[in-house]
């Protein structure tokens, strides 16, 4: 069965916020709920500056499924992780275990109540009927179920944000890498390895 | 004397008339409680299967468009 994943090739995103607004449109998202944020690093550097557009990315092991107390996560067969409002009881423990900051908390109140936890579905809906109007106003728009992806991915004006089966994205983008006639350029990897272009042996060095 | 207990006696069936129809209303609130319950739309098998993923003409040519 397909795995689903997004992947944001970060040599593409121009920090448009496009993602963002689709999502909150799509999903009719409540104020002061973000379920995607583009996050940029280097602003204003000069070849520097690298842009990402980050949400849940339903991870095969995912530390808010671990934490919460009260057991209201679940994934999916496709691998998307879903939350149960009904259980959720608002306590905020996966905003603090999540890496990626996607759990959200909308006001529900005065003094900072908060309401149960809000976070991407990957366009998947929740546990109530598909496409139904309790689903919707939990959760948001069940586009899976339509036959379609995530409106975020979809509505990506340059194809940097690509979401849906992981096999079918992973071989877009290794093909994208493969033309740009450059060495592996995913994000994060120049903090780890170092810059490719810096690292090329010196002449005469012995291996 | 005879006038007191009549008047606890009433004060007993009035207790008695309130006993009742307390119970009558925890039923009914009880029973309210429990039809929500059955009538919930997923079972946690059915939440865990997949949500309907396929490749359809729409989802290729979105994967089209992001080849280019």
């Amino acid at each position: 069965m397909a795995r689903m994943k997004f992947l944001c090739d970060a040599e593409r995103c121009i920090e448009c916020n496009g993602c963002v607004t689709a999502c909150k449109q799509e999903n009719e998202v409540p104020w002061g709920v973000n379920r995607r944020r583009v996050v940029t690093i280097n602003d204003g550097i000069v070849g520097a500056e690298k842009s990402i557009s980050v949400a849940c990315m339903h991870c095969s092991d995912a530390p808010c499924m671990a934490v919460c107390p009260v057991d209201c996560f679940y994934r999916t067969d496709e691998g998307v992780v879903l939350h149960d409002k009904d259980l959720c009881i608002g306590c905020g423990y996966c905003f603090y275990a999540c890496p990626f900051g996607a759990p959200q908390f909308p006001q529900a109140g005065a003094f900072g109540l908060r309401g149960k936890m809000d976070k991407c579905t990957f366009c998947a809906g929740g546990p109530e009927k598909d496409l139904s109007k309790e689903e919707f106003a939990k959760y948001g728009s069940n586009r899976l179920a339509q036959g379609k992806l995530p409106a975020c991915a979809e509505m990506c004006s340059t194809k940097a944000l690509l979401g849906g089966d992981g096999d079918v994205i992973a071989d877009i983008y290794r093909e994208r890498v493969l033309k740009r006639g450059k060495g592996s350029e995913v994000w994060g990897w120049g903090t780890a390895y170092g810059k490719p272009d810096q690292k090329a042996a010196p002449a005469g060095a012995k291996s | 004397m005879k006038n007191q207990t009549k008047s606890r006696l009433s004060r007993r069936n009035f207790l008695l008339a309130v006993g009742a129809g307390g119970a009558a209303t925890a039923a009914a609130i009880a029973t309210q409680a429990i039809n929500p319950a059955t009538a919930q739309p997923a079972t946690n098998n059915d939440k865990r299967r997949g949500r309907g993923y396929q490749e359809t003409a729409h989802v290729r040519s979105y994967y089209n468009t992001a080849k280019v």
